[in-house]
């Protein structure tokens, strides 16, 4: 049996998840799809017009990549600078809410678990083909936009327990708990001044597997979500969504 | 008459002085006269000059005025006379018809600097020119006391010659490597390198050989048989041990600085000789030869930085008062999700309807009903009142279950782990309760032996398990899961090292715990520890290494309330150490 088949059917309620790097193809689908919608079309009058809201959809999709390229080089805190004043993050079933709640899932969850780091797809997980488009919509007023697009990361959290191999672990910069995740960004930005900063951003992850580079299999995981909030949790969010 | 010397306190225990700066000014006053040495020094060096060049450190102009003296000019400064010591070592003794040849092959030389707090300690290869310098220090850390060190590689300086390209280096080429040692001071050693930056040692002479104790430490590679190595007793003494070893001799050449448990300055040179006691299997990719140690810690660039598991610090001893408030907090019992916990066993229904009464020489008698999986009755023997618990239980072997519960409402805070061998009759129990006489957030434990009284079964009058050492010298890694392993090295019969795994394989910090060993059978162990002066928790396990995996369990009290959990694992044989005969009262 397919092994990604076994695997969906052991876990029936698991969107699977598919790969394609294909970087190229993702933005000619993005562009032929920006601010294309039928009821908009209808006001979108003007080739100016259209023209501009493709140079800010191809804009979203740079800063898009520069996120992911901060995220995988750690640069947690340029992250935080690219999100507006009052932004949220929603991951794992926490809200990270303004620029405070915004750095510390970056600047400490993250950090601490080495998470986002741009890592390939788990063997035998894959994405839908409509999940792995990267989306730009643009709205008419050119002061908005939302965006979809697919990630494939690793993310970690540090362990926990109070055993002095846990604490010995974490002291040598270990004691991580590491996982692949693959999902889609949901994404809204705002422009500000003259560029374009993110407004929310969403993890909506489709598949967790204990896969770390180099193996040759993964099996689903279940990773808890939140549980608690900020501040009886440091680097948890401000509410549990 | 005992010729063993057994301290009043173990190492852990001592309550070292927080000597000042200006005590330890004091106190380093003789070491300006150079180290002691039993063994004779070596004048090789006596009437010479050497300029050693470092990488990004010091150079060094040296005047060898005899072989007691010298003066040093450190990077083009005012030269300073001070006491010194050298010692040789062979690189190879030849034999013949003609006599004893020998050549010497490296230089080692050791001094202090008068009036500060500062030294340097000199590898020399003569026949490389390689020079490896450790510049050593006090008054570095809070606690004053540790030795620092900061090591740099480089090269005596010849005129006319280019400076040579390669260096000493770390290595992981001596990993897993243990050793006997015996001084020309009388003082005798185990030490064990399972780790790259960490190695344990048992003093067998200075106290008594029953425990391990582990302190960061420096591997350097000379040649293919030459390296240099380090450790630092740190959270305890703070006293330095260095030294040049041959492994195909078995000799070595060093130096011991700091001051002891009497506050005494200890500043000598040693020769010693002694015996590869075993090898361990490491871990890391063949590729690797670990010139590079890959820790993710923050501040490693600083000078005299090193890894440094720190633990009296990090868990200050607390009060009964504070553990009563913590575990009206958190009383967690089996809450299930630990860190130890990813490769536990399943949990057995073997105890499931079953009544019987454990019976323990010259201890408890307890009469159990186990009504399901999860929740089992017990009384004392002779009470009418049971007392409901919940528990877990495994079976690691055939015929064996093992078995922990509270006992609630006790105080102080007290349960069990019970082994039972329905094979035997047979019944061991490590009955552990929250408090020890040093500290009320360690816990305390004793083994107990008996039988099992039940239906269809007769025990035995005589037979029980026992007290052994059959895992002493051996060594197992043990996977928790797929982010957390380590490497136990059951290195005395009363004492254990835990190593932690790097990401590449290679083994990184270290520590070590008093410990107990019993069999129950051929390749099954009752095992429990207690992290004291530590986090004052215990580990109970069962080692089976007919089927390479444990089941057991963590019982702790203290700022994080009550704790009674499970913990399991897979383990791999990583060899073991020929020590056994170091260790009994007939040693």
């Amino acid at each position: 049996m397919d092994f990604v088949k076994s695997l969906s059917k052991q876990n029936p309620g698991r969107r699977s998840f598919l790969w394609k790097a294909g970087a190229a193809m993702s933005a000619v689908v993005a562009s032929a799809v920006a601010g294309v919608s039928g009821a908009k079309q209808s006001t979108d009058t003007t080739l100016q017009d259209r023209i501009g809201r493709l140079e800010d959809a191809n804009t979203i999709r740079r800063l898009h990549q520069a996120f992911e390229s901060r995220l995988d080089r750690g640069m947690y805190e340029d992250v935080v600078g690219m999100f507006a004043d009052d932004a949220e993050v929603v991951f794992n079933g926490g809200l990270f809410a303004g620029k405070e709640g915004i750095r510390r899932l970056y600047c400490d969850h993250f950090n601490s678990g080495l998470t986002g780091k741009k890592i390939e797809p788990a063997p035998g997980f894959r994405l839908e083909p409509e999940q792995q488009q990267d989306i730009v919509e643009v709205a008419l007023d050119r002061k908005a936009a939302t965006g979809q697009f697919p990630y494939s990361m690793q993310a970690g959290t540090p362990m926990t327990g109070d055993s002095s191999l846990v604490q010995m672990a974490r002291l040598q910069g270990e004691g991580i708990v590491k996982w692949w995740e693959g999902g889609v960004y949901h994404a809204s930005y705002v422009k500000v001044g003259a560029g374009w900063k993110i407004k929310r951003l969403e993890y909506r992850a489709a598949s967790k597997a204990d896969y770390k580079p180099g193996r040759m299999y993964a099996m689903p995981i279940d990773v808890p979500a939140f549980k608690s909030v900020f501040p009886k949790n440091p680097i948890g969010p401000d509410r549990l969504v | 008459m005992s010729k063993a010397s057994f301290p009043k306190e173990q190492m852990h225990r001592i309550k070292y002085t927080k000597l000042t700066k200006e005590q330890i000014d004091r106190k380093l006053v003789p070491a300006a006269a150079g180290p002691e040495c039993v063994s004779e020094f070596s004048d090789v060096l006596a009437g010479k000059r050497l300029k050693i060049v470092t990488d990004n450190g010091p150079v060094l102009n040296y005047t060898f005025n005899d072989k007691n003296k010298l003066s040093v000019s450190v990077d083009g400064g005012a030269s300073v006379e001070s006491g010194y010591g050298a010692l040789t070592m062979e690189q190879d003794a030849f034999f013949s018809q003609y006599g004893t040849l020998t050549r010497e092959q490296i230089v080692f030389f050791s001094h202090m600097t008068p009036k500060t707090q500062t030294g340097y300690n000199v590898f020399i290869d003569l026949e490389s020119n390689l020079a490896t310098v450790f510049e050593v220090w006090f008054s570095g850390y809070k606690d004053l006391r540790e030795v620092q060190r900061q090591i740099y590689y480089g090269y005596v300086e010849t005129a006319g010659n280019e400076a040579p390209i390669k260096r000493h280096h770390l290595t992981n080429r001596i990993e897993g490597k243990g050793f006997h040692w015996k001084q020309d001071t009388g003082i005798e050693t185990l030490e064990f390198f399972p780790s790259i930056v960490s190695s344990s040692f048992v003093e067998l002479t200075r106290f008594g050989g029953e425990l391990t104790f582990c302190g960061p430490s420096d591997y350097i590679r000379i040649n293919d048989h030459l390296f240099i190595y380090d450790r630092t007793e740190c959270e305890f003494s703070g006293i330095m041990t260095l030294y040049v070893m041959d492994l195909l001799s078995a000799t070595q050449a060093g130096m011991r600085l700091g001051f002891n448990e009497k506050d005494e300055l200890e500043y000598y040179m040693f020769r010693g000789s002694g015996e590869i006691v075993g090898q361990l299997a490491i871990f890391e990719p063949f590729n690797d030869r670990g010139e590079k140690i890959p820790l993710n810690m923050p501040g490693m660039d600083q000078k005299g930085a090193r890894p440094v598991y720190r633990p009296f610090g990090d868990h200050p001893p607390i009060t009964e008062s504070e553990i009563e408030e913590a575990v009206r907090k958190s009383t967690l019992i089996f809450p299930g999700g630990e860190a130890m916990a990813g490769n536990k066993m399943g949990l057995s229904h073997y105890l499931v309807g079953l009544e019987l009464t454990v019976r323990y020489d010259n201890g408890p008698a307890w009469d159990y009903r186990f009504d399901n999986m999860k929740k089992l009755r017990w009384r004392k023997v002779g009470d009418t009142q049971w007392h409901e618990e919940v528990y877990e239980a495994f079976q690691p072997d055939r015929g064996v279950i093992f078995f922990a519960h509270m006992h609630s409402g006790m105080k102080p805070y007290e349960c069990v782990k019970i082994v039972l061998d329905f094979s035997n009759g047979l019944t061991s129990c490590v009955h552990s309760q929250v408090g020890s006489k040093y500290m009320a957030n360690e816990v305390s434990y004793r083994f107990i032996f008996g039988v099992i009284e039940m239906e269809g079964m007769t025990p035995p009058k005589y037979l029980r398990h026992a007290f052994t050492d059959e895992l002493a010298g051996r060594a197992l890694t043990w996977n928790y899961s797929d982010t957390l392993t380590s490497m136990h090295v059951y290195s005395t019969p009363h004492s254990y090292s835990w190593t932690i795994f790097m990401e590449n394989g290679a083994m990184g910090m270290q520590w070590s715990s008093p410990s107990r060993y019993a069999k129950i059978r051929d390749g099954l162990y009752l095992f429990s520890w207690v992290e004291e002066a530590c986090n004052g928790g215990q580990g109970t396990i069962l080692i089976n290494t007919k089927t390479m995996h444990d089941c057991g369990f963590g019982f702790s009290g203290g700022k994080d309330g009550l704790r009674l959990d499970t913990m399991g694992a897979f383990a791999r044989n990583a060899g073991s150490y020929d020590v056994k005969r170091f260790f009994g009262p007939g040693y």
